[in-house]
């Protein structure tokens, strides 16, 4: 016995050994270096943390080394979190005093942050800084908590929604795009036919259909907040343009039966695959979808309920320094420099482009010229972005999702999504 | 037997195999069909099957331009390295359990389960704090401490009820032969265990080999991410690159694959063949 | 029954089991204590993660148990945790077993099939949904297509849009995912069947049924019964599919306890609530785990 059960305890020995030296072999080529940053006394690291839209197209990186290739005194050490987990990644870093020194940011995000201290005032760095005035200055209230609250967040590039549609299709049912509410819901109908498969519009009821849904609320008149920053999102008005949006599925049936639960790799393949007439997004999409459809991809701005008063729903991209941070001068310098019109040159001209903010970019012929970026740029001026209330990163993470599906399922009323709402913003 | 009663059940056990086939791998087959599309191609209706145009391309872009084999190499290593080190621990906890008679004994296994109550998403908020203090955050030896702490106590549950199924007349007659007791839970019990012990790590290895959230919260550079995190970073807020998501899990199967086919073997050896061989 | 103990036992030798088990508790307890024991704490304040000078931290008793308990999100989470956990486990569990008896079968290319069944097992979560949700899409998906091809339209449905199919749809990719556990689980606990006992039934002209249920079933009872235990416990926590799918949705359709705890830490910023909700769960599930041991000592499954 004892000879064979030695035997086998060694071949199981030998199966876990040559496992882990295979591995190891493998790591060894792979080429992992110590990744030894050298921290000589006087270079300043600073650690920054970052997305990308597009994940092939390394264009933060790129821009990081050029940014270190140039400034000497200092070293940028990127970290690439994607999206899905970017808030919860930073939550726990924050928490446990490891923030990072500065990150890329969505004004979402600025009300919980702000009020809880946590990011440095901008304010007096921008007075110096040399781009300021070329800064589109409505975009300096994306990075603000109220009008008269310092700057936290340095504006690094905009969104604004509007809607993209399928020009053969229009052409063939002999529309034009929409421009009103009442011709949105016309055409939409007419081009919806459940027997091929094809619906009138992309309706994003699941993960990130937020967006969308505010677009649509600003396009028709409604407000979350009022001027005074006062909670106004259970409004009669915004009720009944809510009840407008729920009633493209529940009355109108012009989006596909899995609008509830659609996000937005759903909504980009319904609309490549030829499923979806019109969809309401943004220029983050315009790559892939020219990509795939071409000169059959059209573009307009949000239809309006009342085309004299237009309303959009508009985000801004920023970057953010932590008063935790070390080297906050440092970290100021590079994220003033992500701003400045070279590197906003570079980012914009990549497939991880969204719209330039300042106004030397936005005038040149490549914005100008292709109605794509145009559109987008135009609608800036009647964008509205998400209140810098703590509440919205509640309503953004699960409480719009949750109530909205009700809503397109016919279990709660409009009121009572507007309220669930509104309660939430307020802090409850 | 007729050979028609030999007949029918293997007819239903290739039936069964196959339809078990089918529907383990079948997403597999979309997903090798999806990672030699064309982006263009990606969308059809109605559902184009294999790709008019095939291409490598995502391959040749996943082994080129990403780090993505650096980080199924960190894999193997943590997934590795967290078996042998939850083996150590776990087999004499395991053999004390379940052969020593002593009080506290159902508080011990309680706690030892009970510690996986919780969702690990609660719990990493405070363990940040502690691999930060032991200086291991971005380490893969860090992944393997946080890997053995979680999979331990499954493991000690595992590894007792194969134990307990070993008649303790096994033992008792090597401790009157006057084996120590070290000695004859090595020379004596490993060996009919070993299917057991092979089960537990191939439950160890695959946990540690899926496991995200940790990786995720605790890398924060390339030199410790893992596969996971690698599959995860194709998903861009805007853009999803199917083509390297599918090419990335095609062949991360292939390791998992020689894997279980290097140790299924070991998963029949224990008494039932000694038995029938003896 | 214990043979070591029995033996002349002096303070060293009655000691020697917790040696043992030293290593492994230091282990776990050192790296595992101090969240737990954290969370519980939290389940009893008002504490906001990003608040980091800990100005606003309060106590609140039993509050935020009040509250999670009074909330219909968390009524509906816990139905629906109720029937993930049960409905999964158990779906996973008998076609693991029959995976388990298949694989130990004799058939040409086995190893092979060995292999290749265990894979799904083996998928990180954020590639078997990104897949499945794919291939469960209501509009383009590929069951959906495959049902028209073969003349059963209509059965195809848009699995993750409506409350009725949600939670299901999610449930067959976590079986997917757990069968190869349950079979290689119990395909090794078959292997410590005496070889002996099987030539007797052999020679007794059992049918394979009555040589399962008479000899096979009892040996492998310890296994059956702790690996579904720790698949009940695996399975209660285990989220990725419903966070990367459905959000919970559609509605509360998906929510379950876990998942209704991380939204709430993490979207909310409320981890007082989040860890009441943990709590709770973690409460049933070791009442759960305390009636198992009892009724495996009891009827001598299993030595505790």
């Amino acid at each position: 016995m004892i000879p064979e059960t030695r035997q086998k305890t060694r071949v199981v020995a030998s199966v876990v050994a040559s496992l882990l030296t295979s591995a190891l072999v493998t790591l060894g080529a792979a080429g992992v270096s110590a990744g030894a940053a050298a921290s000589s006394g006087k270079v300043q690291t600073v650690h920054y943390w970052y997305w990308e839209d597009d994940p092939a197209v390394p264009t933060v990186p790129d821009l990081i080394s050029k940014f270190n290739a140039t400034h000497p005194g200092i070293h940028v050490v990127g970290q690439l979190v994607p999206f899905n987990s970017y808030q919860q990644k930073l939550t726990d870093a924050v928490a446990a005093g490891d923030a990072p020194d500065a990150a890329r940011f969505k004004d979402w995000w600025l009300g919980e942050y702000a009020h809880k201290h946590l990011l440095v005032s901008l304010t007096p760095d921008i007075h110096k800084w040399t781009f300021a005035s070329d800064v589109v200055s409505k975009y300096w209230d994306t990075g603000r908590t109220s009008p008269t609250s310092p700057v936290y967040m340095l504006p690094d590039e905009y969104i604004t929604f509007y809607l993209y549609y399928r020009k053969d299709w229009f052409a063939a049912a002999h529309l034009s795009p929409p421009r009103t509410f009442s011709q949105f819901v016309t055409d939409a109908k007419k081009l919806t036919d459940p027997a091929r498969h094809r619906y009138g519009f992309a309706m994003r009821g699941g993960g990130g259909g937020q967006d969308q849904w505010y677009a649509f609320l600003a396009a028709g008149g409604a407000r979350l907040v009022n001027r005074h920053g006062q909670v106004v999102a259970n409004s009669p008005k915004a009720i009944a343009v809510n009840q407008w949006y729920i009633d493209l599925v529940r009355k109108y049936h012009v989006a596909p039966p899995t609008a509830v639960s659609d996000s937005y790799p759903q909504l980009i393949a319904d609309f490549e695959a030829g499923e979806t007439a019109m969809m309401a997004h943004h220029i983050g999409s315009y790559t892939i979808l020219k990509d795939a459809l071409g000169n059959k991809l059209g573009v307009v701005p949000m239809p309006q309920a009342n085309p004299s008063h237009p309303g959009t729903m508009g985000t801004m991209t920023g970057n953010v320094i932590f008063r935790s941070s070390p080297v906050q001068q440092a970290a100021w310098t590079f994220i003033s420099w992500l701003s400045s019109p070279y590197a906003i040159n570079i980012l914009d001209h990549s497939p991880n482009a969204e719209l330039p903010i300042l106004k030397s970019v936005v005038d040149e012929p490549y914005f100008q010229k292709n109605p794509f970026w145009k559109v987008a740029l135009d609608e800036e001026k009647y964008a509205h972005d998400w209140p810098p209330l703590p509440g919205v990163a509640a309503v953004s993470g699960h409480v719009w999702e949750r109530t909205m599906d009700q809503a397109l399922l016919g279990q709660i009323t409009s009121r009572q999504m507007m309220d669930t709402i509104a309660a939430t913003l307020k802090g409850k | 037997m007729s050979r028609r009663r030999r007949f029918r059940p293997r007819v239903w056990l290739w039936a069964m195999v196959g339809g078990w086939l089918g529907f383990a791998l079948g997403p597999y087959v979309w997903m090798l069909f999806t990672s030699i599309k064309p982006t263009r191609e990606l969308y059809r209706f109605p559902v184009q099957y294999f790709p008019h145009h095939p291409t490598l391309r995502a391959y040749g872009l996943l082994l080129r331009t990403t780090p993505f084999p650096e980080f199924m190499a960190h894999s193997l290593v943590v997934a590795a390295s967290t078996v042998l080190a939850t083996l150590l621990l776990a087999l004499p906890a395991a053999f004390s359990l379940s052969r020593h008679r002593f009080r506290g004994k159902k508080a011990i296994l309680s706690i030892l389960v009970s510690v996986q109550f919780f969702p690990s998403v609660l719990l990493v908020l405070s363990l940040f704090p502690i691999l930060r203090a032991l200086d291991l955050l971005n380490t893969l030896v860090g992944l393997v401490v946080v890997y053995t702490a979680f999979v331990t106590p499954f493991s000690v549950w595992l590894l007792k009820g194969f134990f307990d199924g070993i008649p303790t007349e096994v033992d008792e007659a090597a401790l009157v032969d006057g084996c120590s007791e070290v000695r004859a839970l090595r020379h004596v019990l490993m060996p009919i265990l070993v299917p057991g012990v092979v089960a537990a790590a191939t439950y160890i290895f695959i946990f540690s080999w899926n496991e995200f959230l940790f990786a995720l919260t605790f890398t924060s550079s390339n030199q410790a991410r893992t596969l996971p995190i690698g599959l995860d970073s194709f998903i861009g807020n805007f853009l999803i690159r199917w083509n390297l998501l599918t090419a990335g899990g095609v062949i991360s199967a292939v390791p998992i694959f020689l894997f279980f086919l290097l140790v299924q073997r070991r998963l029949i050896s224990g008494l039932a063949a000694g038995a029938v061989k003896g | 029954m214990s043979t070591v103990s029995s033996r002349p036992a002096g303070r060293a030798r009655r000691l020697r089991p917790l040696w043992y088990l030293m290593p492994a508790a230091v282990v776990v307890l050192g790296i595992i204590g101090y969240p737990v024991v954290r969370a519980i704490g939290f389940s009893f304040f008002h504490y906001n993660p990003l608040d980091v000078t800990g100005a606003h931290v309060r106590f609140v008793g039993l509050s935020n148990y009040l509250r999670a308990l009074t909330n219909p999100g968390f009524q509906h989470a816990a139905v629906n945790s109720v029937i993930w956990i049960f409905g999964v486990v158990t779906v996973q569990f008998l076609l693991g077993l029959m995976g388990a008896v298949i694989l130990n079968q004799r058939f040409r290319g086995r190893d092979v099939v060995r292999g290749l069944v265990l894979i799904p097992w083996a998928t990180p979560s954020v590639l078997a949904a990104m897949m499945w949700m794919w291939i469960l899409d209501g509009n383009y998906g590929v069951l959906n297509d495959l049902l028209h091809r073969v003349g059963l339209g209509f059965l195809a449905q848009p699995w993750f849009s409506q409350p009725g199919t949600a939670l299901g749809s999610l449930m067959l990719i976590d079986v997917w995912q757990g069968i190869p556990f349950f079979a290689v689980m119990l395909l090794a606990a078959m292997q410590t069947i005496p070889g002996e006992l099987l030539e007797a039934a052999r020679l007794d002209r059992a049918s394979a049924w009555r040589t399962f249920w008479a000899i096979k079933l009892p040996i492998i009872a310890p296994t059956v019964m702790i690996t579904t235990l720790l698949r009940i416990v695996w399975t209660a926590s285990y989220m990725d599919l419903i966070l990367i799918i459905t959000q919970g949705g559609p509605g509360y359709a998906t929510l379950t306890v876990p998942a209704d705890a991380y939204y709430t830490a993490y979207t909310d910023f409320a981890f007082g609530r989040a860890g009441a909700m943990a709590v709770i769960q973690a409460l049933v599930l070791l009442g759960v785990v305390l009636a198992y041991l009892r009724l495996l000592s009891r009827q001598g499954i299993l030595d505790a």
